[in-house]
C-alpha cells in the first residue's frame, strides 16, 4: 500500500509520467495480513445476518393446498375430470377446502396460487404476446403482432384482442375464503382484496386501453375476437368498469411471466379491518371455482396462504446461505491463520511479513 | 524475403501473360530519347509494354473500396464467425435479435474500415502528391515540364540539386566534370551519408539538352527486381562514323527513385524503370507476417470453446426433443404452435434448433476479444517508443515499432542470436597498431587534440627497420593508404593546394566501412594523408608533406565472399601496382613471399585481444599483366548473365602470388553495458548466441570481453580444423558425451545451488555448420548438435554468411522444444536472421538502417534490449495474458447461466438476459477495464524487473497461458456461474421477494444474474490489478456505476422505438427489494472467495519469484513511511 514516487520529469509535457508507465499507483496486496481480519469479519457478519434472515423466514407461516384433483386426493376430483384433457372454457365446477387455525394466523395474509409443470418460460410462450396493443396503441390492437400467432387472429380474420399465448392462457379458477368463527357456526366471508397484487408500473403505465369510443369500452374493442379460450370478451373481464380491458390486475399479473416452470402469483390480499392483524383462529373454508385445466399437461395447482416479513415471503435458502457461508470464512480464515503463523515461522525473516 | 521473392515472381508472371507469351524476354531494351537505333545496329526487337510513371501505393480505389474491404475483412476467420452467426440470426427465428452479434460486428467493421480507408485516403494524397510533381523532360531538344506520371520509360529526365529522382534512372552526364554525383537513400534505406554514382563513361559529356538530344544509344537491361543494391545492364552508344561502343551497366549507374541528389547542380538520365516497377516501389511489399505464441494459444483457446459450444448446442438440441418427445411438453393447450410450425420437416427443425442454439451461446467466443486485443497491442506498443530510457543520447533517436502484433513475444524469448559488430561492439573503429613485417608500429595517441606530425609519431616496438625494410615500411603505407575506397567530404577539401598537415585532421572521411575510415585516420597519424580522388588519381601526402598523385587503374571491390579488396594503381614513376587488403584467412593462402610466420603470430595475437585485423599484400605488375587483366575484367563486367560469378572467378585468377606487406590491427570497442545486458539476459533464463562474419579469435575475445563466456567456461570447439583432424561424427560424439555427462551428473546431485554449475560454451564456424546441416545425414547430426547446444549456457558462431546466420536461427526454432527466438543486429548482412527469428530487432547501426527497416522492433543501442525484453516484454506478457484468459473467464460465467436455463424452459431457447444486456456486456459493461489493465498494469515495478533479471523466468514459456492455467480460470468461470443461477433460482424460486407480497418474473431474475455477473467479474478484475492508478479506478467503478444508470434508463422509460417493454421497471423492483441485494452481495462474494482463497494460500505457501518481490517491495515501502512518518513527527516534535 504505497504510493510510487512520480518520476522527476513528470512535468515535461512530452515526457509524461502516463507515457513513462510511472503513473503514481496505489498498489495493494492480497496477503494473509489483510484477508485473514477481512475473512473474520465477513464471517461473522455474514453468520449474524444469516440468523437475522433464518429467524424472520422461520416466522413466516404458510398453509398451502394442492388442489389438482387427481384421483383420490381432496375433493376436486370431479371438477378436475370433467376438465381432464379438454381446453377451456369449461363449465363451472366449484370445489372446496377447508382447513382450521389453531392460533391467529399472523397478518399481513397473502393468497397465492401456485402452478407446476407450466412452462410461462417457454420461449414460444413468452414470445407470444404484443406488448403495443397492450398498450392500447390503436393500430396495434387491428394488427396484432406476428409472434402472437397462432394466437394473432380467428380463422375467419379478425384480430384477437389480448392476442397471443399468454393472453389466451389467463388463469380463471376463482377463491373464495369462507371463516366460520364458532364451531358449526355460520360462514362469513372474508372479503379479499384484488387490488394492488400487480407491479404498480404494470398497471398504471406499460397497460393501457384502447381509447373508449362514446365512453364505451366495448366499442373500443369493436372489430376483434377474444381469445379462443376465454368466455368473455376483454372488455368483460371484470364487472368493475376501473379494472377491465387490459388493465385488469388478474390479466396483468399473469401477463409477467415467471421465470421457472413451477411459479406462484398473488390472487389477494387480505387487508380487510377485522383482518388486519391476520387471520384469527377458527375453521376457513375456500370455495373454489375450478376452470382452469393442469392435468392435461401433467401440471398441479396449489393455494397458498402466507404471511410476508421485510424479506418478503418464506424462503429459508438465504438465511441457510447466509450462516453456511459465514461459518465457511470463519473455517477457512482459521485455517490460513494456521498457515500463516506455521510459513512465517519457517520464513523466519518475515519475509511474508505484511 | 520469401515473400518478396514470391510477390515478385508472381509478379514477372503476370507481365509474362499481360506482354504476351511471346514477347516475354529476360532483359529489356530502352531507346535513349525515344530514338530507334541505326539500322542493323540492333538486334531483334521486341517492343514491351512498360507502365507508366504512376506510383499506387494505395490498396483501394473509390469504387472497389467496400467490397475489397468487406471482402478482406470477412477473410479472418474470427469475423467470418461472426459474419455466420449473424446471417443465421437473420434468416431463420432465433432467440436473440440480429442486433445482439449485428451490432457489435458492425461496430468492429466499420472502425477498421474507416481506419483503413482515412490510412488509404493518405496513401492516395501522397501518390497524388508524388505523381503532379513537376518533373523537366527533353523533348526534342528542349526542356519540357511535365506532371511525373506522364514519364514514359526512354525518357531523357532532367533532375537538379535537392531534387528526388522521379523514376529509376541511368546516370548519363552530371554538371559534375568528373561525372559524378552526389545522392542520400535516406528515404529508401535509411542511410543519410552521401554515396557516390557515376555517369556512363561516354555519356558525360552530353552536358545541356541539346547535346542530351543528339544522343544516340540504346540501354539494355535486366527486368525490374526489387533489390535495391544489385543493376545489371549494358549501353550501347551509336557515334556516326565509328563502330558503337558498349559499357557495362551496374548499381552505381543507376539512381534509384526516391533518393535525393546532393552537391551536384544537375543531372541528365534515361528513366528504365518507371511507376511501379522502381525499385523503390517493388520493395513496398510488405514482410510475411509474424504470429506471437499468445495468438497461437489464443486461437487454440478459441477452438476449444468453439467445441465447448457446439457441444453445448448438440446437448441441447437433443434434449430438446427428447424432452418434446411427450406431446403434453411439446404443445400443451396453453401454448399451441402455428400450422406451418407443425408441418415444417422434422430434420430442418433440428437443424435449425441445433443454429439456434448456437447462436444462443455463441457469445462464449465474443467479437469483442479481437478489437480489445488488437487495440491493446495497438495503444501498448505506444509505452515502447515513449520510453525516454531508450531514447539514445546521442542520436536523440528512440526506439522504433514496426509491429505490434510480436509485443508479448518479447516476453517469452528464450534464445537470442545476436551479431557481433555494431550490436554488441559500437562499430566506431580505432587504428590501433600496424605491423610491418614483424614490426609494430603505434601511432601516438592524440595529445590535445593535436597530432604529433612527423615520425616521431611512431613508436617503435621491435628493433628498427633495415634500408629495404624503410622501403617496406613506405610501401605498407602507401598501400593502406590508396586500398580503400573512402571519399573525402566535399565542403572541408575545398582545395588541395591549401591543405598542410596540420589542417588535415580536418578531414573528414566517408565510407561504407568503418573499418576503412580508421584504416585511412591511423595511417594519417603515421604520416600519409589521403587527400582526394581527383579525375581518377587518388592524392596522397606523404611524410615530407608532398604530394602523391597515383592513377587509379582498378577497383576490385570488396565482397564478404572474397572478404578482401584490391586496387590497381600507377605510381608516379609509372610502376603499375595491385595492392590487396583482407582478412587473414584469405590473403594468407594467396601470399608467396614476406615474413609470413612473424606476422602470422602477431596477428593471432591481436585477434585474441579482440582486435579485428587485415592483412595487406601487393604484387607489382607488368604493363602486359595488367592489359590482360583488363582484358579479363572488361569481358566479365559486360557480361549480362551471371556476372557475378565472372567477376569472382576473374578476381579470384588476379589476386594471387601477393607479397605480405604486414597487417594492420583495428579495435572495435564493445558497446557500453554489452557485458552487463548479457549477463542479465542469461540470468533471465535466456540463452545468447553470438553469430558474426568475424574470425574465431576475434569473436571469442568479445566474447570474453561481453562476458558471454566466463572464466569458469568450458569452451568447447567444433571448428573445420578439429573436424580436420577427427571426424565430424567423432568430434560431436565426443562433445555432446562430455556435455551430457556432465548434464546428468548436474541432476543427480542437483542441490539448487546453480552457481556451482559448470556451464559450457561453445565454439562453431561456418564450415563446420555446413557440415552438419548437409542433407546427406538428415537428423541425425543436427539433433547431436542440437542437444549439444541445448546444454552450453553460451555458443559462438563465427564465419557466418548471412544465409547461415538465418539457418542457425531456423534450426533452432524448428527444434523439438520450439523455444521463442529473437535475433538482433545492425547491418544488412543480419537482415536475413532478423526477419527468419519470431522476433526480429534492429540497431540503427553505422552500416545503414537495412537491419532496422526489416526489423519488427529497432533499437537505438544493443543495451536496450534488456529494457525491451525484460521490463516492456514482461509487462506486455502479463497483460495480454490476463486480457485473454479474462476474456474467456467472464464470457463463461455470461454464456453458462444461459446455458443452464435451458434445463428449466424446456430447451426452448429462451434467453435469460434481455437483449441490451446481451449487445452491451462485451462492448460497454465489461471491455474498458480489461483493456485499461492490459495497457497499465505493472506486478512489479520495472526497476525491480531490471535489477532481478530472474523474474523473467516466472513467465518463461508461455506460463501464465499454459492449459492447466486456462483450464483453472475456466472452471472458475463455471464455478461462478453456477453460483450465480443456482444462487438466484433458490432465492426467486416459489416465493415473493418483496415487502408487498407481488411476484418476479423471468426478466427479473435475468436481470438479478446479471448483476451479479456484472459485480463479480469486475471484482475478479479488482482482485487481479495490482497497480491501481486514477485510470483504473475510473474505468472500473466508472463500468459498475454506468451499469446501474444504465439499467435505471434502460428500464426506466417506455421506449418508443421499441416494440416490446419487458424491462419495464424491472431493475428498479429488483432494486426495492431486500432480499435481491442480500442475494446480490452473497453471491458475489461466494463466487469471489475461491480465487481469493487460491491467491492468498498461493502467495504464502508456493510464493513465486514475482509474488516473493511483491510482498519484499511492500515491506520497503511500508518501512519507508513508517520512517517518513516518524521523522515527520520527530521534526514536528523539535519545533
Amino acid at each position: 500500500m504505497a504510493w510510487s514516487a512520480t518520476s522527476p520529469g513528470a512535468n515535461q509535457p512530452d515526457n509524461t509520467a502516463f507515457t513513462q508507465q510511472r503513473l503514481p499507483a496505489w498498489q495493494p496486496l492480497l496477503s494473509a495480513g489483510i484477508t485473514l481480519p477481512l475473512f473474520f469479519c465477513v464471517g461473522l457478519a455474514f453468520i449474524g445476518l444469516g440468523l437475522g434472515l433464518y429467524y424472520s423466514s422461520n416466522g413466516i407461516k404458510e398453509i398451502e393446498y394442492d388442489y389438482t384433483g387427481e384421483p383420490g386426493i381432496g375433493n376436486c376430483t370431479a371438477c378436475a375430470r370433467v376438465g381432464e384433457r379438454v381446453a377451456p372454457p369449461h363449465p363451472n365446477c366449484t370445489c372446496q377446502w377447508c382447513f382450521s387455525l389453531p392460533e391467529l394466523f399472523q397478518g399481513p395474509v397473502f393468497l397465492y396460487y401456485e402452478l407446476s409443470n407450466f412452462y410461462q418460460n417457454n420461449r414460444r410462450y413468452v414470445v407470444s404476446r404484443d406488448d403495443e396493443q397492450l398498450s392500447g396503441l390503436a393500430s396495434a390492437l387491428r394488427h396484432p403482432a406476428n409472434e402472437c400467432a397462432p394466437y394473432q387472429r380467428t380463422p375467419t380474420g379478425l384480430p384477437i384482442a389480448p392476442c397471443g399465448a399468454i393472453a389466451n392462457s389467463l388463469f380463471n379458477d376463482s377463491f373464495k375464503l369462507l371463516y366460520q368463527r364458532q364451531p358449526n357456526g355460520p360462514y362469513d366471508e372474508v372479503p379479499l382484496d384484488r387490488t394492488g397484487i400487480a407491479w404498480w408500473t404494470d398497471y398504471h403505465v406499460k397497460f393501457h386501453n384502447p381509447a373508449p369510443i362514446n365512453g364505451s369500452l366495448k366499442l373500443a374493442f369493436h372489430g376483434t375476437a377474444k381469445p379462443p379460450n376465454w368466455p368473455r370478451p376483454v372488455y368483460d373481464l371484470s364487472p368493475d368498469p376501473n379494472n377491465t380491458g387490459f388493465v385488469n390486475q388478474d390479466f396483468v399479473v399473469w401477463m409477467r411471466t415467471a421465470a421457472l416452470p413451477t411459479f406462484r402469483k398473488l390472487y389477494a390480499r387480505i387487508r380487510h379491518v377485522n383482518y388486519s392483524a391476520g387471520l384469527p383462529r377458527g375453521t376457513y373454508c375456500v370455495n373454489i371455482t375450478y376452470n382452469y385445466p393442469v392435468l392435461a399437461f401433467g401440471g398441479q395447482k396449489r393455494i397458498i396462504f402466507s404471511s410476508i416479513s421485510w424479506m418478503g415471503g418464506k424462503n429459508p435458502f438465504l438465511g441457510i446461505a447466509y450462516l453456511t457461508f459465514g461459518s465457511l470464512c470463519i473455517i477457512t480464515g482459521f485455517v490460513m491463520l494456521i498457515v500463516y503463523i506455521r510459513y512465517q515461522d519457517e520464513n523466519g525473516d518475515g519475509d511474508e511479513d505484511e | 524475403m520469401a515473400g518478396t521473392v514470391d510477390c515478385s515472381f508472381i509478379r514477372t508472371l503476370i507481365n509474362r501473360y499481360c506482354a504476351g507469351e511471346d514477347n516475354w524476354v529476360d532483359s529489356r531494351t530502352i531507346y535513349v530519347g525515344h530514338k530507334e537505333p541505326p539500322p542493323g545496329a540492333a538486334e531483334a526487337y521486341n517492343p514491351q509494354k512498360y507502365p507508366d510513371n504512376r506510383i499506387v501505393s494505395s490498396k483501394y480505389t473509390f469504387w472497389n473500396f467496400i467490397p475489397k474491404n468487406l471482402f478482406e475483412q470477412f477473410r479472418r476467420i474470427a469475423n467470418f464467425y461472426f459474419l455466420i452467426i449473424f446471417l443465421v440470426q437473420l434468416i431463420i427465428d432465433t432467440p436473440t435479435s440480429p442486433i445482439t452479434s449485428g451490432l457489435p460486428l458492425f461496430f468492429v467493421i466499420i472502425v477498421t474500415a474507416v481506419k483503413q480507408g482515412y490510412e488509404d485516403w493518405l496513401r492516395h494524397k501522397a501518390d497524388s502528391a508524388m505523381n503532379q510533381c513537376p518533373v523537366h523532360f527533353i523533348q526534342h531538344g528542349k526542356l519540357v515540364r511535365k506532371q511525373s506520371r506522364k514519364l514514359r520509360v526512354g525518357d531523357v529526365v532532367m533532375v537538379k540539386e535537392g531534387e528526388t529522382f522521379p523514376c529509376d534512372l541511368i546516370f548519363l552526364s552530371s554538371s559534375r566534370e568528373d561525372g559524378t554525383c552526389f545522392v542520400t537513400t535516406a528515404s529508401l534505406d535509411g542511410e543519410s551519408s552521401h554515396k557516390t554514382y557515376y555517369a556512363v563513361q561516354e555519356t558525360k559529356g552530353f552536358q545541356t539538352a541539346e547535346d542530351i538530344d543528339s544522343l544516340h544509344a540504346t540501354v539494355e537491361c535486366e527486368q525490374p527486381q526489387p533489390d535495391l543494391y544489385r543493376f545489371v545492364g549494358r549501353i550501347t552508344v551509336y557515334r556516326r562514323r565509328s563502330e558503337p561502343i558498349v559499357r557495362s551497366l551496374g548499381s552505381e549507374n543507376l539512381l534509384l527513385r526516391g533518393a535525393s541528389l546532393k552537391n551536384t547542380e544537375k543531372i541528365f538520365g534515361v528513366a528504365v524503370y518507371t511507376g511501379m516497377e522502381s525499385k523503390m516501389a517493388l520493395n513496398y511489399q510488405s514482410k510475411s507476417q509474424k504470429r506471437s505464441a499468445v495468438e497461437k494459444s489464443m486461437n487454440v483457446f478459441l477452438v476449444v470453446y468453439l467445441c465447448i459450444l457446439i457441444t453445448k448446442a448438440v446437448i441441447n438440441t437433443v434434449l430438446k426433443y427428447v424432452w418434446e418427445s411427450d406431446p403434453f411438453q411439446d404443445e400443451p393447450w396453453f401454448n399451441q404452435k402455428t400450422e406451418s410450425e407443425r408441418e415444417r420437416n422434422r430434420f430442418l427443425k433440428a437443424f435449425t434448433d441445433f443454429l439456434a442454439f448456437m447462436v444462443l451461446f455463441n457469445y462464449i467466443i465474443p467479437v469483442s476479444m479481437y478489437v480489445t486485443v488488437e487495440m491493446q497491442k495497438f495503444l501498448g506498443s505506444y509505452f515502447l517508443s515513449w520510453d525516454e530510457e531508450m531514447i539514445d543520447e546521442e542520436t536523440g533517436e528512440g526506439p522504433l515499432v514496426n509491429t505490434s502484433d510480436l509485443n508479448e513475444e518479447l516476453g517469452q524469448v528464450e534464445y537470442v542470436f545476436t551479431d557481433k559488430t555494431g550490436t554488441l561492439t559500437e562499430n566506431n573503429m580505432e587504428f590501433i597498431e600496424c605491423c610491418i613485417e614483424g614490426n609494430v608500429y603505434v601511432p601516438h595517441v592524440i595529445c590535445n587534440g593535436q597530432i604529433l606530425p612527423d615520425s616521431g609519431g611512431i613508436d617503435m616496438i621491435d628493433s628498427s627497420p633495415g634500408v629495404s625494410g624503410k622501403e617496406r615500411e613506405e610501401l605498407f603505407f602507401r598501400a593502406v593508404c590508396l586500398c580503400h575506397t573512402v571519399q573525402v567530404k566535399d565542403d572541408v577539401a575545398v582545395d588541395g593546394t591549401k591543405m598542410s598537415p596540420d589542417s588535415s585532421k580536418s578531414c573528414i572521411y566517408i565510407s561504407s566501412s568503418p573499418d576503412e575510415v580508421a584504416l585511412v585516420e591511423g595511417i594519417q597519424r603515421l604520416g600519409f594523408t589521403y587527400l582526394r580522388l581527383k579525375d581518377n588519381y587518388m592524392e596522397i601526402l606523404n611524410r615530407e608533406n608532398d604530394v602523391e598523385r597515383f592513377e587509379l587503374l582498378q577497383t576490385l571491390n570488396f565482397d564478404s565472399v572474397r572478404r578482401r579488396m584490391s586496387v590497381i594503381v600507377k605510381s608516379p614513376t609509372g610502376d603499375i601496382f595491385l595492392f590487396c587488403k583482407g582478412a587473414d584467412s584469405s590473403i594468407f593462402p594467396r601470399v608467396t613471399e614476406g615474413k609470413i610466420d612473424q606476422v602470422r603470430s602477431r596477428v593471432e595475437r591481436n585477434a585474441v585481444e579482440g582486435l579485428r585485423t587485415l592483412c595487406v599484400a601487393y604484387k607489382k605488375l607488368t604493363q602486359e599483366d595488367y592489359d590482360e587483366i583488363c582484358e579479363t575484367l572488361q569481358l566479365a563486367q559486360v557480361a549480362l548473365q551471371e556476372r557475378e560469378k565472372k567477376l569472382a572467378e576473374a578476381f579470384e585468377k588476379i589476386e594471387t602470388d601477393l607479397i605480405l606487406l604486414g597487417a594492420t590491427a583495428v579495435e572495435d570497442r564493445l558497446q557500453e553495458k554489452a557485458g552487463d545486458t548479457i549477463e542479465a539476459l542469461q540470468k533471465a533464463g535466456i540463452k545468447v548466441w553470438v553469430l558474426t562474419g568475424d574470425k574465431m579469435e576475434t569473436a571469442a575475445a568479445t566474447c570474453y570481453a561481453c562476458k558471454l563466456f566466463r572464466r569458469n567456461t568450458q569452451v568447447l570447439e567444433l571448428t573445420t580444423k578439429k573436424i580436420e583432424e577427427q571426424n565430424l561424427h567423432d568430434v560431436l560424439l565426443e562433445l555432446s558425451k562430455t556435455v551430457l555427462n556432465y548434464s546428468n551428473m548436474s541432476r543427480d546431485s542437483f542441490s539448487g545451488l546453480s552457481n556451482e554449475m559448470q556451464d559450457y560454451g561453445l565454439i562453431i564456424d561456418g564450415a563446420a555448420l555446413s557440415l552438419i546441416m548437409k542433407p546427406p545425414q538428415p537428423g541425425n547430426y543436427r539433433e547431436l548438435f542440437l542437444e549439444i547446444c541445448r546444454n552450453c549456457s553460451a555458443v559462438l558462431c563465427c564465419r557466418m554468411a548471412p544465409l547461415q546466420k538465418a539457418q542457425i536461427v531456423k534450426l533452432i526454432k524448428l527444434s523439438k522444444e520450439h523455444p521463442i527466438t529473437l535475433a538482433i543486429g545492425d547491418g544488412a548482412n543480419d537482415v536475413s536472421m532478423i526477419l527468419e527469428a519470431h522476433v526480429g530487432i534492429g540497431v540503427f547501426g553505422k552500416e545503414g538502417r537495412q537491419a532496422a527497416r526489416n526489423s519488427d522492433y529497432a533499437i537505438p543501442k544493443f543495451k536496450h534490449l534488456k529494457k525491451i525484453l525484460l521490463v516492456h516484454g514482461h509487462f506486455y506478457y502479463i497483460r495480454i495474458a490476463e486480457l485473454v484468459q479474462y476474456f474467456f473467464y467472464k464470457n463463461v460465467c455470461f454464456i453458462f447461466p444461459q446455458f443452464l436455463y435451458q434445463f428449466f424452459c424446456g430447451f426452448s431457447q429462451q434467453p435469460l438476459y434481455d437483449t441490451a444486456y446481451l449487445t452491451l456486456y462485451n462492448i460497454s459493461f465489461t471491455s474498458l477495464p480489461i483493456l485499461m489493465y492490459s495497457l497499465l498494469e505493472q506486478h512489479v515495478s520495472s526497476d525491480m524487473l531490471k535489477r532481478d533479471p530472474s523474474l523473467y523466468r516466472d513467465i518463461a514459456k508461455n506460463a501464465l497461458l499454459r492449459w492447466r492455467v486456462f483450464i483453472y480460470w475456466t472452471f472458475l468461470g463455471v464455478f461462478d456461474a453456477l453460483v450465480f443461477f443456482f444462487g438466484a433460482y433458490l432465492m426467486i424460486e416459489n416465493t415473493s421477494m418483496t415487502i408487498n407480497g407481488q411476484v418476479f418474473g423471468n426478466w427479473t431474475f435475468g436481470t438479478l444474474v446479471f448483476t451479479v455477473l456484472m459485480f463479480t467479474v469486475t471484482f475478479k478484475l479488482v482482485l487481479d490489478t495490482y497497480y491501481w492508478t486514477w485510470i483504473n479506478h475510473f474505468v472500473i467503478w466508472g463500468s459498475l456505476i454506468f451499469y446501474i444508470i444504465f439499467s435505471l434508463l434502460w428500464g426506466g422509460i417506455i421506449w418508443p422505438f421499441l416494440s416490446y417493454q419487458r424491462m419495464y421497471f424491472v431493475f428498479m423492483q429488483m432494486l426495492s427489494s431486500g432480499p435481491a441485494w442480500m442475494t446480490i452481495i452473497l453471491l458475489v462474494i461466494a463466487s469471489l472467495l475461491p480465487d481469493i482463497l487460491k491467491k492468498v494460500l498461493g502467495r504464502h505457501l508456493w510464493p513465486t519469484a514475482t509474488e516473493r518481490t511483491q510482498t519484499k517491495h511492500q515491506c520497503l515501502s511500508v518501512e519507508q513511511s513508517t520512517i517518513f512518518m516518524l521523522s515527520q513527527t520527530s521534526s514536528s516534535l523539535s519545533f
